[in-house]
């Protein structure tokens, strides 16, 4: 079920907005489709900046605050749950410090609110949806993915022996 | 769309998702605004029409249905999305994250926006 569920994301974020979860493969280099929104001057929300940060790492999160201080209680959130499947090395951005980035990441995910969770550079979805994929044990499969080996496996194997 | 919006449980667009549960919280004065405020809000919306959808493309569907809001002063925004069945079995609603003060650091050009910060700081 799970599996099938993943696979829909894909198609469901590529169809959705237009925007958002592009394969890696069809990476900035030439669009083809027309801006309908702004930040093409090249500043720090421009449609190219945002693609390099969301391609920098593995993990990468725009938010409220930063991980060691959140401001915002949904980013906070986010912070806390890669912290329980033990993904301490991330890229996070604060969308407070950088009011370009904060409109560039909108108009990139074509989602309006932050924070915004990146995996291996496709949009997975906000604070909302990274909970359900924490419960449902989603996340666990796409950190693996990503060659992050979640925490809770380990914690699960410890509980195993007996 | 002008301000005041219409009470959200009546709200067209989301009654448009044919929901067989709706919610609909205006959650602003747990972040320090006054009552009525639509900055923050939590929307349980329960529909067939979510069958077969991942989580995003649920979410955009309810983004779509808020587009006025969201343009004016919702910036805060939790979503239930379920179908009828996944309701039954599990009738839900996670609590919410509590404010962290964030709304006092942000910079806003609407002055009214602004001048919902929290005194108090969790």
């Amino acid at each position: 079920m799970s599996g099938v569920v993943r696979a829909a994301w894909r198609l469901g974020a590529a169809a959705a907005g237009g925007r958002a979860g592009r394969p890696l493969s069809q990476a900035a280099g030439g669009g083809g489709g027309a801006e309908a929104e702004g930040g093409g001057s090249g500043g720090s929300g421009s449609r190219e900046a945002v693609e390099r940060l969301v391609r920098a790492h593995p993990v990468v999160v725009f938010m409220k605050g930063s991980p060691a201080q959140p401001l915002c209680g949904f980013s906070n959130a986010v912070v806390q749950i890669l912290r329980l499947h033990g993904v301490e090395d991330y890229r996070a951005h604060d969308v407070l410090q950088d009011p370009d980035l904060r409109q560039g990441i909108k108009n990139y995910s074509n989602w309006p609110t932050i924070p915004q969770v990146y995996l291996n550079g496709e949009f997975v979805g906000g604070c909302d949806i990274l909970l359900q994929m924490h419960q449902n044990g989603d996340l666990v499969e796409e950190l693996k993915k990503l060659g992050i080996r979640s925490a809770l496996l380990d914690a699960e194997k410890d509980q195993d022996k007996k | 769309m002008e301000p005041p919006y219409p009470p959200a449980s009546s709200h067209p667009h989301l009654q448009a998702l044919q929901p067989t549960h709706l919610q609909v919280l205006d959650e602003s004065s747990r972040h320090g605004g006054p009552p009525g405020a639509e900055t923050h809000f939590a929307v349980v919306v329960v529909s067939g029409r979510f069958a077969g959808l991942p989580p995003l493309q649920r979410h955009r569907l309810i983004h779509a249905a808020l587009r006025a809001e969201l343009a004016g002063p919702l910036h805060a925004l939790a979503i239930v999305a379920k179908t009828p069945q996944q309701w039954e079995s599990d009738p839900h609603v996670p609590p919410r994250p509590p404010c962290l003060g964030g709304s006092k650091h942000e910079r806003h050009g609407d002055a009214a926006a602004g001048d919902r910060q929290s005194p108090r700081n969790q």
